[in-house]
């Protein structure tokens, strides 16, 4: 029966993904359900017992915080409201019609169910469609929790279905959603007003409450770095022999200050004989790295990978919706036995990857090694044995491997490591080398592919034996200036400093990137990051220090466990966010001038493409023709009598490559928008164009 | 007014990037001659200039002041 013909008394079932309706669907009809389309949305449709469901759901949160006026003009703004997101945003069909389904089938219903991730978040989407579209069934709804979307999991989430005892969890996300909204519109449109009034053209600045203090971070760093004065200082290494036997071991001070130190220690080592003074040889056992958590699945990424924190999160996110592992959005380094390990591992021994990992495993004792940190929601992320019946993508089946393989670890022993510590005086000095080696893998059998140690054999000397020092090395060294933030380090500096959530650290640092205040690889400062903050720290400094934002998530905290009231949190948000906008107010002039001119050569770097090969005197730029609105290539040199010009795509974003075409030396650019980036000759003449067909490869 | 040695504004002569980068360098000076017994302040100031882990407004004031010295035996 399809949903549009229901006469009413059916469960509605509201979910946050579209693959989670189809496998909830799926995992309570066992199969037998029916799917339909309405207002263009698929719904599914079964019995379960003597009670009809119809599942549906959105895509991700199809309600905004917005302000009624729209105009980028105009703040403060502290009257913001939820809206449909098709209305703040503009286009958004998929919004519109997902809450039109919603609404039109919560009309023929009797019993509602919030099926959303069970977090912050997914309460947050789940309650605004009970309490917008179903009007007002967010109270009587049954809350269904579950960690992964296994039939297993789900057919038991949804025989406990029981209303919220409270509303902590969406209390706690709607509030957080109206500060961000108030905090960055405001602030933003005070700093790009200021801007926009001394560019004489509109100036996107923005800022928010935990892109501030993160930008910040990479500031101060990159401060560290360039002041940079290296140290000198002296490194000395003795190399012994006796017969064959030859070694090498470091001077006992690892860094020597003076030079006259240094060459002293050689002088007085040089030629002599040196005696083993101490043999020590002992073995540490070391215990498998705890199970993963999001912030640990994305540095371990970035690290064996080189995957960005975003794509990790995203990639983890199509692996839980595929049913292959737990929720990933998760702080939790446990693993409860209700996740029920021997049905895991025998799920993963089915698989030839792993099925004699798993079925030595499943031989022993199933208690894995768990880490300190708890998470109330969900467990750490773990697999859920059920196999991938569709074919991976390469980074999906490698993330996937990473967390089986990690799994596993935490059921084997630990790795044995054999250590020997050798001293050898020679007169009044002391030389040192130090070796170890793994003797039993433990738990590197599962996870060597992604963890190992150095094995470095000491040669076998024993006390008493006496060497002789064939040489002295003396080198001298420098202090390495900082390193700048990568993606990975800056991601585990806000977890330390306490500021945005597990979901959110890696958005925040993509939205930096998209912003142009960062860039690169090894995250450096744009003039605009730097005169963001340096106006910030000026004016109204609060809004770029992490006490503020840790305070307010302590608060919002306190809003979740519902010890603290919601709505006294926004008023003092807005006493805060009052008094910051009033500083950048009353310096708007001076702050507009700085921000102003950082942002216009931002704009201007940005539709450089690269010098002209024809007049060699001025650079290639994008321009937008005034008369037709169309983009072109053209010279700076223009008023000089260059008359380089060249046809542009006029759709997708444009990014220059930096890399000068290899057969005619014109620009080279990418073309971005919808599916993969376009790399693009501008000559159009370029020898490599044939037949008038464009030197066009995908990336 | 601008810095001399980049675009950003300045209060006296240097930014305060600038600024800092040589009251590092000049304290700086100090350790280096300690750690070589004696070293002059130009050679000291070639070597910051010219070693990999000199950071870059560090370098630019070390190159500053080395060109200051330059005027300065001209004259």
């Amino acid at each position: 029966m399809g949903a549009n013909a229901k006469a009413g008394g059916y469960t509605l079932v509201i979910c946050e993904k579209p693959d989670a309706a189809r496998r909830i669907s799926e995992a309570l009809s066992g199969g037998s359900g029916s799917s339909s389309l309405v207002e263009g949305v698929p719904t599914f449709t079964f019995r379960r017992g003597t009670e009809e469901f119809v599942v549906c759901s959105a895509q991700g949160h199809v309600y905004a915080v917005s302000d009624p006026f729209k105009e980028r003009s105009v703040y403060p703004i502290f009257d913001a409201e939820w809206y449909r997101l098709d209305l703040v945003e503009k286009g958004n069909a998929s919004a519109a019609k997902r809450i039109a389904a919603v609404r039109k089938l919560a009309m023929g219903a009797d019993h509602f169910v919030n099926a959303c991730d069970f977090d912050v978040e997914g309460e947050t989407i789940g309650f605004n469609l009970l309490r917008y579209a179903c009007e007002g069934k967010e109270e009587g709804a049954l809350r269904a929790k579950f960690s992964t979307l296994t039939s297993e999991e789900l057919v038991k989430s949804f025989g406990s279905a029981a209303p919220r005892s409270g509303q902590g969890l969406a209390k706690a996300g709607r509030a957080r959603h109206l500060l961000d909204f108030m905090w960055g519109v405001n602030l933003s449109r005070a700093l790009s007003l200021s801007a926009t009034a001394s560019a004489g053209g509109y100036r996107m600045v923005s800022i928010g409450r935990v892109q501030g203090p993160t930008l910040k971070f990479v500031v101060e760093r990159e401060a560290e770095v360039q002041e940079f004065v290296p140290m000198p200082y002296w490194k000395t290494r003795g190399v012994f022999e006796s017969g064959r036997m030859r070694l090498t071991a470091t001077y006992s001070k690892e860094r020597i200050e003076t030079v006259v130190e240094a060459v002293r220690v050689r002088e007085e080592c040089q030629g002599k004989e040196g005696t083993v003074t101490s043999v020590r040889k002992g073995v540490s056992w070391l215990p498998p790295n705890p199970p993963f958590n999001i912030g640990d699945l994305q540095r371990e990424a970035y690290r064996a990978f080189g995957y960005p924190p975003s794509r990790t999160l995203q990639i983890a996110e199509r692996l839980y919706l595929g049913s292959l592992i737990s929720y990933p959005r998760t702080g939790s380094q446990k693993l409860p036995r209700s996740i029920n390990f021997p049905r895991v591992l025998r799920g993963l021994q089915e698989m030839a990857d792993y099925s004699k990992e798993a079925g030595a495993i499943l031989r022993g004792e199933l208690n894995p090694v768990e880490g300190t940190k708890v998470d109330s929601a969900h467990p750490a992320i773990h697999p859920t044995g059920e196999n991938p019946g569709k074919l991976l993508d390469s980074a999906e089946a490698r993330l996937y491997d990473m967390i089986v393989r990690r799994f596993l670890s935490l059921f084997a022993p630990p790795a044995k490591r054999e250590k020997i510590s050798v001293v050898i005086a020679v007169e009044r000095h002391e030389f040192h080398v130090e070796g170890a080696r793994t003797v039993f893998p433990g738990w590197l059998a599962y996870y060597g592919k992604y963890w190992s140690w150095k094995d470095d054999d000491v040669p076998q000397v024993k006390e008493g034996d006496r060497l002789r020092v064939a040489q002295v090395h003396v080198e001298e060294k420098f202090d390495q200036r900082p390193h700048r933030f990568n993606q990975s380090s800056l991601l585990e500096k806000m977890e330390r400093e306490g500021i945005g959530t597990k979901a959110t650290r890696a958005d925040t640092i993509s939205t930096l990137l998209a912003r142009g205040y960062i860039s690169g690889e090894s995250l450096a400062v744009t003039a605009l990051g730097e005169s963001v903050i340096e106006v910030a720290d000026e004016c109204a400094p609060s809004i770029v220090t992490s006490e503020l934002t840790r305070r307010i998530e302590g608060r919002l905290d306190g809003v979740e466990r519902e010890v603290e009231d919601g709505r006294e949190l926004i008023r003092d948000a807005v006493r805060s966010i009052t008094e910051q906008m009033l500083a950048l107010r009353a310096d708007q002039e001076a702050i507009g001038h700085r921000l102003g001119e950082a942002s216009t050569a931002i704009r201007v770097a940005a539709n450089s493409l690269g010098p002209c090969p024809v007049c060699k005197t001025g650079s290639l730029k994008v321009i937008r023709s005034r008369k037709t609105g169309k983009r072109f290539v053209g010279c700076t040199s223009y008023q000089n009598g260059c008359k380089t010009s060249a046809p542009l795509p006029q759709r997708g974003s444009i990014k220059a490559s930096r890399k000068p075409c290899r057969r005619c030396s014109w620009p080279v650019i990418y073309v971005m928008g919808g599916g993969h980036p376009w790399r693009l000759c501008v000559n159009p003449s370029c020898p490599s164009k044939v037949k008038g067909r464009d030197e066009v490869q995908t990336v | 007014m601008k810095c001399r040695l980049c675009d950003r504004e300045a209060a006296a002569e240097l930014c305060h990037h600038h600024e800092r980068a040589k009251g590092r360098v000049e304290a700086g000076y100090a350790q280096w001659v300690k750690a070589y017994g004696s070293i002059d302040w130009k050679t000291y100031l070639d070597r910051v200039i010219t070693n990999a882990e000199t950071g870059q407004w560090a370098k630019e004031v070390a190159e500053l002041l080395v060109g200051r010295l330059n005027d300065k035996n001209k004259t």
